[in-house]
């Protein structure tokens, strides 16, 4: 198989990140180069970190006091940790998706227009295009074309988190973070958005946190290892889960702790 | 209570909520007047209350640093110990002093000549009256409203919050546009259990509302309310009409508190069967 | 995605002064707070004298006197209303916590329970105003007693059913298993358990009934003078207040506050413990 992968630029680099919650230090000088157009996973035991990494990514962490990150990290070259960059800006380029479904109390258009207002003031017909669009990309349009209006309530647990995809997707990132999206979903709606990951591939950069290593070897074209808050491992999917080059890799990989 | 209440109702009928007179002297019981000023001073309270509460649930739930919120909360929660015969009597040396001589000659003066909106603003400026009741009221009322409104914006989840965050809303748009439609039912449940507070307050109201028959919109004029009439006449009124009287009038309010507080009860429970769900 | 720049200074704009709104609306709750309490401070401290305990109401035009037959008063019917209330309240409360946990009998008396609780305390004292003397009896300290209990007892009720489930299911499971019948397991185990969450409810209801004065008024009414018989109208602080501060003597009114703030320090002093009871050992237990 050869790799040519290789040649793809560099989306997002950590550099040196550290990141303090109050004065226990929970990444220790991190530095990850994440290719665009492909699949990151990031795993690990719990308490590794992975997650925390990951929020660093568009800065959610800053709603809560006492959570800080020191060092750069790199969005198409631009440090987003810098003081001068927008958040706005950050927030446009990079979308998050969440462990656990969680609609907001609208119905389902709105849910996917509830960002875009933010961003741009659309007229109704252009609205609905973006919504559309953002519902095709996510494999949900024909499933809920006809209910554009009814509560996202009523949707099952994995429509909800494709609708949640749908959701990120509209503002028209650059970059997706994906936060463990099917630990709370069944086997079939599971396989369905780990299809949609690897499709979406196409368009965005995606970072994907999960415990589930089976599932980072399924879906992901890179794959990091954390333990402890260290980065231990990165490197091609294939060659993580078949030929680690840290002993402490194998270990997790071959369910020896974790 | 409806029984001790039965001699008024007998004679009366339903015309002793709609009857505008309340004279015992002549034997006449129009409890129309008194009901009004229940309803309009605990509009009042509520119209002041409600905002000013969800400022405070917002800013304890979003923005205060965590040292603050534990004592912040609890200064509200003393606010709600405080026995309200104290807020009638703050209300009545207190209040009413600084309302009669320098808010309200301004309000009268100015806003009781603007058109239309006007006579809501008139009436003489000694400091008692409908508005003050309201007022006072509204202090007595914004503790329970808004320790409601924070335990119920506390429940919704994290993710929630951070995914709306993570769209770009700002602190406000969260709040506005997630926590309170999520949290709608209990957020009106509470309000209505606070107009339940207001509408039975007896002595706070009692103090600084003037203890006047009338029927009026200008709001600095004084009035009366069910539970003032009660407190005010009780003690002298001789057995017979005019206690029964009293005491029907003490059945619509526990009527209508009921009412009230069902609705109240419905609410909060729907709350908690959507938010099962969700 | 072209964004809109002016959009997102127009919300941004919005935001802050939302906060700014918030901010605002805290600091005038607790404005509004710390006045009421400032004034009963400084015009209840100014008016303070051993007076207070050892004089009675004053007649109008009087220069000198105190509340000490309000005092008694009050201390009277509230402790027999705790007396006779809390007993009761802790009983059915254990009872709604233990048996009628999820039965439909349990719910309905929870919900009786709650219309009480939240009942116009004036309500209350037409009621037990309207029993009393349907039984034949008038006003008194008795007729007292019995509306404040009437006040206590929902708290007590609510307050101990919720402590007594909120105690760990194992702790149960544990004693019943141990052979132990299941009335002492809730009297003699899960009470001990639940004895501070339990104290403070009763607490709490005895600063309600404290600070309560229209059910007084047409129970126990009012009394200027002396007197420890409860068959007769009765005088207690929060009435005394009223009648002080309602008329326009100067010395009324003055005492009136004096009585305020006794009663006020009474009330948030009973309050403040009650909340120390309950974090200490929800401290120790955690």
């Amino acid at each position: 198989m050869t790799d040519n992968t290789q040649t793809l630029n560099f989306k997002v680099q950590a550099q040196g990140l550290d990141f303090f919650y109050g004065d226990f230090r929970a990444l220790k000088s991190i530095n990850l180069d994440v290719r665009e157009h492909q699949v990151t996973a990031l795993i690990g035991p719990s308490g590794c970190g992975k997650s925390t990494l990951l929020r660093v990514f568009n800065r959610i962490y800053e709603i809560y006091p006492g959570q800080r990150a020191t060092g750069s990290v790199l969005l198409d070259g631009s440090n987003v940790l810098a003081p001068g960059y927008s958040l706005n800006a950050l927030r446009s380029k990079v979308g998050m998706v969440f462990q656990k479904p969680v609609p907001f109390p609208m119905s389902i258009f709105q849910n996917i227009a509830y960002g875009i207002s933010h961003f741009e003031k659309l007229k109704p017909a252009d609205l609905a295009v973006r919504v559309e669009q953002a519902l095709k990309q996510a494999a949900l349009w024909d499933e809920v074309k006809d209910k554009l209006k009814q509560s996202a309530n009523s949707l099952s647990g994995g429509q909800q988190q494709r609708l949640c995809i749908a959701r990120a997707i509209a503002l028209q990132p650059e970059v997706l973070l994906f936060d463990e999206p099917t630990s709370a979903l069944d086997p079939i709606a599971t396989s369905k958005i780990e299809q949609l990951i690897a499709e979406l591939r196409r368009d965005f950069t995606i970072l994907i946190v999960t415990h589930n290593m089976q599932q980072a070897a399924r879906c992901s074209d890179y794959t990091a290892f954390m333990y402890l808050g260290d980065l231990i491992e990165f490197g091609k999917t294939d060659k993580i889960f078949t030929k680690p080059n840290n002993k402490q890799t194998e270990d997790y990989i071959t369910g020896r702790f974790g | 209570m409806a029984w001790g209440g039965r001699e008024v109702f007998a004679r009366f009928g339903f015309g002793f909520v709609t009857g505008q007179v309340w004279d015992p002297v002549m034997g006449e019981y129009g409890a129309l007047a008194a009901i009004y000023g229940t309803l309009v001073t605990s509009a009042i309270a509520l119209l002041l209350a409600v905002p000013i509460a969800f400022g405070i649930a917002l800013f304890l739930t979003e923005l205060a640093p965590s040292w603050m919120r534990a004592w912040v909360g609890t200064a509200i929660e003393l606010l709600a110990g405080i026995p309200s015969i104290i807020y009638g009597m703050w209300g009545l040396f207190v209040l009413v002093p600084l309302l009669g001589e320098h808010v309200y000659p301004w309000i009268d003066g100015n806003l009781g000549t603007l058109p239309l909106i006007g006579p809501l603003f008139q009436g003489p400026p000694i400091g008692i009256g409908f508005l003050t009741a309201g007022m006072v009221l509204a202090i007595m009322v914004l503790p329970f409203i808004t320790a409601i409104m924070r335990d119920v914006f506390l429940t919704v989840p994290q993710r929630l919050k951070e995914s709306a965050y993570a769209l770009g809303s700002t602190t406000f748009e969260v709040v506005w546009d997630i926590v309170l439609p999520y949290t709608r039912g209990a957020v009106v449940g509470g309000i209505f259990l606070g107009l339940g507070r207001a509408l039975g307050e007896t002595m706070a109201v009692t103090f600084v509302i003037g203890s006047t028959f009338q029927i009026t919109a200008a709001m600095l004029e004084p009035g009366h309310s069910i539970t003032a009439v009660i407190a005010n006449e009780f003690a002298e009124a001789d057995p017979g009409m005019h206690r029964s009287a009293l005491i029907a009038l003490g059945f619509v309010l526990f009527a209508v508190s009921f009412v009230v507080l069902l609705l109240a009860k419905l609410m909060l429970r729907k709350l908690n069967k959507d938010s099962g769900t969700l | 995605m072209n964004i809109n720049h002016g959009l997102i200074q127009r919300r941004q704009i919005v935001n802050n002064l939302a906060i700014a709104l918030s901010a605002v609306a805290t600091v005038i709750g607790l404005f509004f707070l710390f006045w009421i309490l400032y004034t009963t401070l400084s015009r209840g401290i100014e008016a303070m004298s051993w007076n207070l305990f050892t004089m009675n109401t004053p007649p109008a035009g009087a220069t000198e006197g105190g509340i000490a037959n309000a005092l008694v008063g009050s201390l009277m019917m509230c402790g027999l209303a705790l007396l006779v209330g809390a007993p009761c309240g802790i009983a059915a409360g254990i009872y709604l916590a233990e048996y009628a946990k999820l039965g439909k009998a349990g719910g309905i008396i929870r919900f009786v329970n709650d219309i009480l609780l939240s009942a116009p305390s004036i309500v209350l004292g037409l009621f037990a105003f309207s029993l009393v003397t349907a039984l034949g009896g008038s006003f008194s300290g008795w007729a007292g007693a019995f509306a404040l209990m009437m006040i206590a007892l929902p708290v007590i009720v609510r307050t101990t059913d919720e402590m007594m489930r909120l105690q760990p299911k194992q702790l149960r499971e544990a004693s019943l298993s141990l052979g132990i019948p299941l009335w002492k397991v809730n009297t003699q185990i899960l009470l001990r358990a639940a004895l501070p969450g339990v104290t403070t409810g009763v607490l709490l209801a005895l600063a309600r009934i404290s600070g309560e004065t229209a059910p007084l008024l047409f129970t126990a009414l009012g009394n200027s003078f002396f007197s420890l018989n409860m068959s007769e109208a009765m005088e207690s602080v929060p009435t005394s207040i009223a009648k002080l501060a309602m008329n326009p003597d100067e010395f009324w009114n003055k005492l009136a506050w004096a009585a305020a703030f006794l009663m006020t320090s009474f009330v948030l002093l009973i309050s403040v413990l009650a909340r120390i009871i309950l974090r200490t050992n929800k401290a120790a237990n955690d």
